[in-house]
């Protein structure tokens, strides 16, 4: 089990905070936060380079709507490290998907809920979005570039996940991630719209984790700490919980470093601190990497396996890094 | 002979600080094989070798036999050759079943070794 790496496998990135579109459950629309200059972005790269972090992924805003994406992801390549980002798709031509081939993306996810585009351009808040997603996807395949498709989980997908799995494999999606809503930023403010009740979750869970272990065209990924308690791991078995600050930290569009990109807790800046002691040293992080049971994790079984489950949600609902995670469905009646 | 190859889909690193320390540990004869020091990502999926595992991974290069590996890496912690290649090609056809390594058999002597005061071709 990793208590400690010498720095983390992923940083997600907030390369801007500007995005062309509002979608009723984005964590950072209402983040003020300006975005560095491309000379400041560069610098970023070479630190993460030098402490040999793996995996470095454009999350946050529309990472097509900054200027200096390409040069600052050959430079990124250049220097070791596997580049991937989150787009919505709605400005990816032909032009952009030969330039992500040619920048040398490991991997471009595009944001798809929903089989149903009606359903799809609902919860992003824009006509034609399902349209332009899926037109997205088709330009990037058609590049050879490799194809994830990133999905929130939520009250208006959660029953027609096995579609959308099926939409992503006609697409040539390597791997479906099928994210869990999370309530932070416009996602707390529509948690009642949007949030599935605990129960519902097992549902989700129950149904969606067998049809991943059989399903052999596409891997269908989770990122829910809450998985272990039917037993099965989110990202294998290296650590417990949550993976936040464990084996990924986010930075802001600014450059102040958090665990993740939904505990908004500022624990250093990457060109002003030093990324080592950051990583190290944070009293913050050291509390994520050994909470402590609270509330009714106490006492429970799966504790050891799950640590409380989602941190992000326990923080965002209950202002506690150690609180349950408000999607556990253990001890409710069961 | 058998050649281990890399799954270049698998991506890793070793763990800076962790390595060193975990030679550290074996020089001074303590536990050491419990300590991640190389970590890879694969199929979405995250793993650590030990410092024993790292030694085979790194020496994997699509050129050097099994025989060669097990012959450094037995060196390298004092072991007799016999044992660490059968240890060895028992720790390649693990991660071969996970698909991380394919092991391609070669046709071909193993080249003879290299004595002080060898010269190079």
């Amino acid at each position: 089990m990793i208590t400690h790496l010498s720095s983390p496998v992923t940083v997600n990135w907030g390369i801007t905070a500007r995005c062309n579109f509002v979608c009723s459950h984005c964590f950072s629309r209402l983040d003020p936060s300006e975005e560095l200059s491309p000379e400041e972005a560069l610098r970023v790269v070479d630190v993460l380079a030098e402490r040999s972090v793996m995996f470095l992924n454009y999350g946050t805003g529309e990472p097509l709507l900054r200027r200096d994406l390409f040069p600052l992801t050959e430079h990124a390549v250049s220097r070791g490290l596997k580049v991937t980002m989150n787009s919505n798709g709605s400005l990816l031509d032909a032009a952009a998907a030969r330039r992500i081939r040619e920048a040398g993306f490991h991997s471009v996810g595009i944001s798809i809920d929903s089989a149903i585009p009606s359903t799809h351009d609902a919860f992003r808040r824009m006509p034609g979005s399902f349209e332009k997603a899926v037109r997205a996807a088709r330009l990037l395949r058609a590049e050879g570039v490799p194809l994830t498709v990133s999905s929130v989980v939520c009250k208006v997908n959660h029953g027609d996940f096995p579609a959308l799995v099926a939409l992503a494999k006609e697409l040539g999606a390597h791997t479906i991630d099928l994210h869990n809503f999370k309530c932070s930023g416009m996602g707390g403010l529509n948690k009642e719209a949007l949030d599935l009740s605990p129960d519902e979750w097992r549902r989700f869970y129950e149904a969606a984790v067998p049809m991943r272990d059989r399903e052999k065209g596409i891997a269908i990924a989770f990122d829910d700490p809450i998985l272990s308690l039917l037993g099965a791991e989110a990202m294998g078995k290296l650590v417990a919980g949550s993976v936040c600050g464990k084996l990924s930290l986010y930075i802001k569009p600014n450059g102040e470093i958090t665990p993740c990109g939904f505990i908004p807790v500022t624990i250093g800046h990457i060109l002003r601190d030093d990324f080592g002691e950051v990583w190290h040293g944070s009293k913050v992080l050291e509390h994520l990497r050994t909470k402590a049971a609270a509330g009714k994790c106490s006492g429970c079984a799966k504790f050891s396996s799950c640590l409380g489950g989602c941190t992000a949600r326990a923080f965002a609902v209950y202002g506690a890094y150690d609180a349950p995670d408000p999607h556990c469905w253990a001890g409710d009646g069961e | 002979m058998i050649v281990p190859k890399r799954n270049p889909d698998v991506v890793w690193r070793l763990e800076k600080g962790l390595h060193e320390m975990a030679w550290d540990k074996a020089r001074k004869e303590e536990e050491y094989e419990d300590l991640g020091v190389l970590t890879l990502m694969v199929k979405g999926g995250i793993h650590q070798l030990n410092l024993v595992g790292a030694e085979i991974w790194t020496r994997i290069n699509g050129i050097s036999s099994v025989k060669k590996i097990s012959s450094e890496v037995g060196k390298l912690f004092g072991w007799e050759d016999g044992e660490t290649e059968e240890a060895v090609l028992e720790f390649l056809k693990g991660i071969a079943e996970q698909g991380w390594v394919t092991l391609n058999e070669r046709a071909g002597r193993e080249p003879a070794p290299m004595f002080p005061g060898t010269r190079k071709p």
